[in-house]
């Protein structure tokens, strides 16, 4: 798996692609930290590219949420295709992230 | 120094540095031949003269002087110089002259050839000792860094350098690299000039490069595992000389050692790898296995069957039966921890006891949800983990189930003689939030009625063909099996998800309780 991140004003925004699992997750991990070290607080993962998560990857996920959350940001997810989002509901992980149709939509909730 | 194989012109005085005795029987015979003097000159030089003393035959001899001979010596078409003879002159003179030109330009051709064979065993013998050295400096080595490092140390000892360094660029991966010397290029310098590698095997030299600030770079690749994977590089700062052929020679000669030395230290490295994972599985294995019911409790109007059958890769599921005691009706729960080995299999034991310490005192399964998840939630946090888990509690007077679901799937609910359906999670798994969204639902439970509780071990069972075992077709098989006993029910879903899998490796845990309502 790939992953992209970039910069929007004080937001990381993360874009894996392809299978996001347990091979993967460190890099998402680590970008993750990354950001929490650079004092960012809010953070994007835009899934639009990914077609598959598994739990380790769901947990990384958890974690970073986790640490947004404790700095006073939080972590915002976009673009869930739809295998993704059955995923978000079956595990109800869709109650404790806010999700975003655009990454768009999901800046914007950061500004207001 | 001329190098080995290298056109180095035969050499007058060299020559007769090391002849001087033949060259000293010739210029006698000359004299006894009534010569006044005879000499040897080298572009305008008297390199000796006879008899003696030397600077007044040498005057005598001198180009330019006046009467004598002279006969060109010459060597593959270059002239190294004159025999001279003073004081005689005629054709048969003339024709001997000729004769020892030839005859010294023989000897100073010998000479170069033997200096270039003495010089290319010299070489070879240096290069045999720097090789034993490498392999020696680098077999106790264990670690790559540790290798590549005393690879690059010992090769800017070897071929004098400012400084050398060794590449590893994995085909996945982040490269790696060692290095020594104050003049090494930055990492990635190293490596744009290892894409620019010609495919051929040859090496690369950058001659005032920006990379070693105006100096020479030498990248010889290193080829293993059928690619061209490493290089050894060497840098030589400004006003140094350049790379020549002998040190070109034995940068080869030392790639090809190193390839075999980083070759050895990747296998070490992953035969470790590979013994440390199956460990940590066995021990996986072990305690997940152990902490599993032995036998499900024998319970009126309701039948339960458990079964587990881990991954080759472990992961943390469990199940577990509370039977009813005193304050507590019967109480049953499949978890599933996120993440996968031994890390996985210990968060399972910490939650599984932890639910049980929930389960006393007439605790509901949302209420036991509620403060397992206050209990874990930092221990969760810590490790990055979290817990998916489905708790269910019968109640034989009522004949209803009640249950509470933490993110967990997949729940099948099947009524008596009705279509099977997902019985979707509420709340989130344990560990993801630090408070509890479940809530207690209660599903009739007369005979007939059924609950499969499984892991995504069975949802996402893949085929050869790559596609999913999915919910569709779990709905579609539970309620195929609606009437066998629940222990039947339980195997003959491992046999179709396996038989569904055939050939593919089990990437996940399989894990499931089926609960039937029966007649008491």
């Amino acid at each position: 798996m790939k992953m992209k991140w970039r910069l929007i004003g004080k937001i990381a925004v993360l874009e894996p692609i392809g299978r996001f699992d347990a091979h993967n997750a460190p890099a998402v991990a680590e970008a993750l930290t990354e950001a929490r070290n650079s004092s960012l607080k809010d953070a994007i993962v835009n899934l639009e590219q990914v077609n598959f998560l598994d739990s380790t990857a769901l947990a990384t996920l958890v974690q970073g949420m986790k640490h947004c959350r404790q700095l006073g940001g939080d972590l915002h997810l976009c673009c869930l295709q739809q295998p993704v989002r059955i995923i978000f509901e079956l595990t109800r992980l869709d109650k404790a992230f806010d999700i975003y149709e655009t990454e768009a939509e999901a800046l914007h909730a950061f500004a207001g | 120094m001329p190098s080995p194989g290298e056109a180095a012109p035969a050499d007058l005085a060299a020559m007769l540095t090391m002849q001087r005795p033949q060259v000293e029987a010739m210029a006698r015979a000359w004299l006894l031949a009534g010569a006044r003097a005879f000499g040897i000159t080298s572009h305008g030089q008297v390199l000796a003269a006879w008899p003696g003393p030397e600077a007044l035959s040498a005057a005598q001899i001198a180009p330019g002087a006046a009467g004598g001979l002279a006969s060109e010596v010459t060597a593959e078409g270059h002239v190294l110089g004159e025999l001279r003879v003073a004081g005689l002159a005629g054709d048969v003179a003339a024709a001997r002259l000729a004769a020892d030109a030839a005859l010294l330009a023989q000897l100073a051709q010998q000479e170069r050839e033997l200096d270039a064979v003495a010089e290319e065993l010299v070489g070879a013998q240096d290069q045999i000792l720097a090789l034993y050295d490498l392999a020696r400096a680098a077999r106790s080595h264990l670690s790559l860094p540790e290798t590549l490092s005393a690879l690059a140390g010992e090769t800017a000892r070897l071929v004098a350098t400012d400084g050398a360094a060794v590449l590893f660029v994995p085909d996945d991966g982040e490269p790696a690299w060692g290095w020594h010397g104050p003049g090494v290029p930055e990492l990635a310098a190293l490596l744009a000039a290892f894409r620019c590698l010609p495919a051929n095997g040859r090496e690369l030299i950058l001659a005032g490069s920006a990379a070693t600030h105006g100096g020479d770079l030498l990248l010889v690749p290193i080829h293993m595992r059928d690619r061209t994977a490493a290089a050894l590089a060497l840098a030589r700062g400004p006003g140094g000389a350049a790379f020549a052929s002998p040190e070109i020679k034995l940068a080869h000669a030392i790639a090809e050692q190193a390839g075999a030395q980083i070759e050895n230290v990747l296998l070490y490295e992953e035969t470790l790898a590979r013994a440390r994972l199956d460990t940590e599985m066995a021990l996986a294995r072990t305690v997940q296995m152990r902490l599993l019911p032995a036998r499900a409790p024998a319970i009126t109007g309701l039948q339960l069957a458990g079964r587990a059958v881990p991954a080759l890769q472990v992961g943390g599921d469990f199940y577990d039966f509370m039977p009813a005691q005193a304050g507590r009706a019967c109480t049953f729960a499949v978890g599933d921890v996120s993440g996968k080995g031994l890390s996985a299999a210990l968060v399972m034991a910490m939650a599984r006891s932890v639910l049980r310490s929930k389960a006393s005192g007439g605790a509901t399964p949302a209420q036991m949800l509620d403060g397992a998840n206050a209990e874990l939630y930092d221990d969760l946090t810590e490790v990055a983990m979290f817990a998916t888990v489905f708790v269910g509690q019968y109640d034989p007077a009522a004949r209803t189930l009640r249950y509470a679901n933490a993110g967990h799937s997949p729940v099948i609910y099947g009524p008596p003689g009705g279509p099977a359906r997902l019985l979707e999670a509420d709340g989130t798994a344990l560990g993801v939030l630090p408070f509890s969204l479940c809530q207690d639902y209660a599903l009739p439970f007369d005979p007939g009625a059924l609950l499969v509780i499984g892991t995504d071990g069975f949802s996402e069972a893949n085929n050869a063909a790559g596609e999913l075992f999915g919910y569709e077709r779990l709905l579609r098989l539970v309620e195929s099996l609606a009437g066998s006993p629940a222990a039947a029910i339980a195997d003959e879903i491992y046999a179709a998800v396996g038989a569904f899998a055939a050939g593919q490796l089990q990437a996940d845990d399989q894990t499931l309780i089926v609960a039937k309502g029966v007649l008491p």
